[in-house]
């Protein structure tokens, strides 16, 4: 049996298995990812990538005796004709490499499964919430575990998409770190991939030679991603020149940003304790969008979330003095912390088409606090807790 | 996928553009003729003040173009040359306000050999182009690709303008605006252009051995893309080589926003992202003699588009490596294909690229030898050992290599300066030194006459956009002149600085 890999030479099937995994080798040694009697945990989907790299490094943990010990981390959204599924395998996997697993669900960490999620939010957004949802899913399991770092099956597919991906967006600051081989160095739990170089298509033929019990497919509410755009794109210049995924990834590593370009600070959030960096991290915000009915929080525009909530407490308190803070108590009151967005407080006068509302919620926080209406408001500031200030003391022990 | 400044990526609504009723903008009298950007209609004055306003402010916001100064203008004949040909005319002309202060001189380059023109197609453009170039009235010239292969005539080549207008008839071609005409003395130059026009195909023509250089250089290069390459680099040094050998002190291109945008994704998908930063700024630093200025970066080519249109400008169709291809035909095509697909569908595409490029640090390097020597970029290759280029030469050494040395590969040593392709799989060691033997006859093999440089000394002058393009090529030593010439002077400067290594003082 013959394997061509995509760059170019043609191999038999063992020289291919040697390739593949020395190559894997080679990274792992030179980016200095695993130290001695560290744990790591694997983030396992039961996809392709996750089963291949659990299996690719428990083989080569035991061939070069680096001295972890592995664990299997997976991540239950909730999305019903997908996820359970891919479970199935994952447990499979479990029994068939002999490591430890642990499952972590949305609906344990936050009372929310995707599956409800999409019938708020719709189909369009949805990928916002699970993201961040299961990044911080994956930490509190990991941290659950006692492990020292986290796997994943990020490949060179997935770097170069990325990669295009932020160069579209305008996104800078992920532009600069999604390059890198370890994140997440400072503060939480460092994330590492090792397939890093590795092509999507040879961990394909991998585990097709190997015979690997992975699942295959898509989650059902991909298709509307704009990752999509950038995906198809590399897979066309991928026809054209194969070696191009690599080349995109040493374009991004070789980028350097300007010296004085604003990058977002990393800091704490105040209610959960997780790393973020405005005051309170976005999972809480899209999290207590779900919960208050205005799930559109996380992802819309700050100042036509104020003016629902705005909207919502006229509603709740009654016509009552209906007057909510106005224009010019807010515009003195705010300290706008973003210097590059030089814009006023929301007011009713908005024209929605007008996009210049404050982007940081400590500015809105300080809003609110400067405001003199003689609303009862007792009761709406105790929902709508995440404008005021922090109530309780954070919930997650980290 | 949310980024710190817009938290969505606005979406295009389906709404009927419908511009009969609509006022300008900016004046509100005048009815709207055309609509930019993407809900902003203008009148016909307001738009021509616009895009003058634009092209002014970039040119004098940065203060990069003294008064007096030379400035070589690269024409293409394509829509946005022409127009930056006009804006020009029309900055420098007496009416103007405030009117602008440089010298252009105009240069067209014919890469009809590129595509492989006929006789008759390439005397059919040539003319063209040297009537648009005429009625400019400032100095031009005309050369060829195939002249960056020699660069030594490049100074012979004198501006082809001198008997017929002269710098300063700007005032007499009647450019005005409100009317359009076309001007009165391109009516005259009509008629002697086929005098003068021959001579100009003739000065173009007689560089026959440079001409089958360049096709033999160009038909070994594989792809389509490794060709584009290859095109650009030389285009690029040509332009260099004449403003220097002319006096010129800098260069103007009429690159486009759009264009730039494609530019700046196909660098990346190229293995150019330390260099995409250069190409899409507006000032081009990477020589540190010699500055590329792009004027026209923020316009759209839409915008390039309807100013020619108002203005009736005449531009030339000269046909490229993949006109009518399909969408796969390069790199850059199918990246044109993409981003023009993204942008009607998501408005803000363009400006995002070009806000991310805008970002990106386009610091050069400082000495010469960190430049590659074909495209003189800085170099990229100065990598640690976890990085793409070194996973890609790993990965290469150990296909080819087999399982028994795979495991001499991984120890073995890897450093930049060591490592290349030939390396590992001949089992030969370059840096073995072989003294001069002492018999004249030809047959020296001594290490420090090497007439022919390896193919490691040659990659390691290139970056790493340029190493894809020279590795596709058969003989790596069928590069161009200049870059041989400059492989070799590195390399009897690395001679030099190993044989006084010892004597050097480190001062980091």
């Amino acid at each position: 049996m013959w394997a061509e890999r995509p760059r170019g030479n043609a191999l038999c099937k063992e020289c291919f298995f040697h390739a593949f995994e020395e190559e894997i080798h080679h990274t792992i040694v030179h980016a200095e990812l695993f130290k001695r009697n560290e744990t790591i945990a694997i983030g396992a989907s039961g996809g392709k990538d996750s089963t291949v790299l659990a299996y690719v490094l428990k083989l080569l943990n035991d061939r070069h005796d680096y001295g972890v010990n592995l664990v299997l981390l997976s991540v239950d959204e909730g999305i019903t004709g997908y996820r359970d599924d891919s479970l199935e395998t994952v447990k499979r996997n479990q029994e068939q490499y002999g490591l430890p697993l642990k499952i972590i669900s949305y609906e344990e960490l936050y009372g929310w499964t995707m599956d409800a999620i999409v019938k708020q939010i719709g189909l369009k957004n949805n990928c916002t919430f699970c993201g961040v949802f299961r990044r911080q899913a994956l930490d509190r399991g990991a941290l659950m575990l006692k492990v020292d770092k986290i796997a994943t099956g990020h490949n060179a597919d997935d770097i170069a998409e990325t990669v295009i991906m932020n160069v579209l967006r305008g996104d800078i600051g992920r532009l600069r770190r999604c390059t890198a081989i370890t994140t997440g160095t400072d503060g939480a739990l460092p994330r590492c991939k090792p397939f890093k170089y590795t092509y999507e298509k040879e961990i394909v033929m991998y585990a097709y030679f190997k015979k690997l019990d992975y699942f295959s497919t898509e989650c059902i509410y991909s298709p509307n991603a704009y990752r999509g755009f950038a995906r198809a794109y590399i897979k066309d210049v991928e026809k054209i020149r194969p070696s191009a995924i690599i080349d995109i990834i040493h374009s991004g590593e070789s980028l350097s940003v300007k010296k004085d370009i604003r990058l977002p600070v990393q800091g704490v959030c105040e209610r959960c304790g997780y790393i973020s960096s405005n005051a309170v991290c976005k999972a809480c915000v899209m999290l207590e969008g779900l919960n208050k009915g205005l799930p559109r929080l996380g992802i819309g525009k700050t100042h036509k979330e104020r003016r629902k909530m705005q909207e919502m407490l006229q509603q709740e308190t009654g016509a009552a003095d209906s007057t909510p803070c106005t224009d010019q108590s807010l515009k003195s009151s705010c300290k706008c912390e973003n210097k590059t967005d030089q814009s006023e407080c929301s007011s009713q006068t908005y024209d929605s088409d007008n996009a210049s509302g404050c982007s940081t919620y400590s500015k809105s926080q300080k809003c609110k606090d400067g405001c003199s209406s003689t609303n009862p408001r007792t009761v709406a500031k105790e929902k709508l807790s995440i404008f005021g200030k922090l109530k309780q003391p954070p919930s997650i022990d980290f | 996928m949310c980024s710190i400044l817009e938290d969505e990526i606005p979406l295009a609504k389906e709404r009927k553009l419908n511009i009969l009723d609509r006022k300008c903008m900016k004046c509100k009298e005048e009815p709207a003729i055309l609509i930019t950007r993407v809900n902003d209609a203008f009148c016909r004055g307001c738009f021509q003040v616009y895009v003058t306003h634009k092209f002014r402010a970039a040119i004098g916001k940065t203060k990069l173009v003294r008064d007096g100064e030379k400035v070589l203008v690269g024409i293409s004949g394509g829509p946005s040359s022409c127009a930056l040909l006009h804006l020009i005319q029309e900055g420098l002309s007496q009416r103007a306000h405030k009117k602008l202060r440089f010298k252009p001189g105009l240069i067209f380059i014919d890469e009809g050999q590129v595509v492989g023109q006929s006789l008759e197609e390439h005397k059919v453009t040539l003319t063209r182009i040297h009537s648009l170039l005429r009625q400019s009235g400032f100095p031009y010239h005309l050369c060829q690709l195939a002249d960056s292969l020699d660069l030594e005539r490049v100074k012979t080549l004198n501006a082809c303008q001198s008997n017929h207008s002269a710098v300063n008839k700007i005032n007499q071609s009647a450019m005005d605006i409100n009317t359009c005409s076309n001007p009165v003395e391109g009516d005259k130059g009509d008629v002697e252009i086929s005098g003068q026009d021959e001579n100009c195909c003739d000065l173009i023509e007689m560089n026959r051995e440079a001409e089958k250089l360049f096709a033999a250089q160009l038909g070994s290069i594989r792809s389509i893309s490794g060709k584009e390459d290859f095109v650009r680099a030389l285009r690029h040094r040509l332009l260099l080589e004449f403003a220097r050998q002319h006096g010129y002190s800098k260069v103007m291109l009429g690159n486009t926003g759009s264009q730039l945008a494609v530019r700046l994704l196909t660098d990346i998908s190229t293995g150019r992202g330390m260099q995409a930063a250069l190409e899409t700024a507006f000032a081009d630093r990477r020589n540190t003699d010699m500055m590329f200025l792009r004027p026209l970066r923020d316009f759209s080519s839409k915008e390039i588009a309807m100013y020619n249109n108002l203005h009736r400008l005449e531009c030339v169709f000269i046909p490229s490596l993949t006109t009518m291809g399909d969408v796969g035909a390069s790199i850059e095509h199918l990246t044109e294909a993409f981003v023009t697909g993204l942008q009607a569908e998501y408005p803000s595409t363009v400006s995002n690229i070009m806000r991310t490029g805008e970002k990106l640090d386009s610091s050069s390097a400082v000495d010469l030898e960190s430049h590659c020597a074909l495209c003189q970029g800085p170099l990229d290759t100065d990598v640690g050992m976890s990085s793409a280029l070194a996973a890609l030469r790993f990965s290469l050494e150990i296909s080819t290599m087999g399982k028994t040395n795979g495991e001499r590969c991984i120890k073995g040593d890897n450093s930049v300066n060591n490592t290349n392709d030939e390396l590992c799989s001949n089992g030969v060691n370059y840096d073995a030194k072989v003294e001069c033997c002492g018999k004249s006859d030809g047959s020296c093999r001594s290490s420090t006459q090497l007439s022919v440089p390896d193919e490691g000394l040659v990659l390691q002058t290139l970056c790493y956009g340029c190493r894809i393009v020279a590795m596709e090529m058969d003989d790596v030593n069928s590069l161009p002149e200049f870059v041989m010439k400059d492989v070799a002077w590195r390399n009897r400067r690395s001679v030099m600085k190993a044989e006084i290594q010892d004597f050097l003082l480190d001062d980091r």
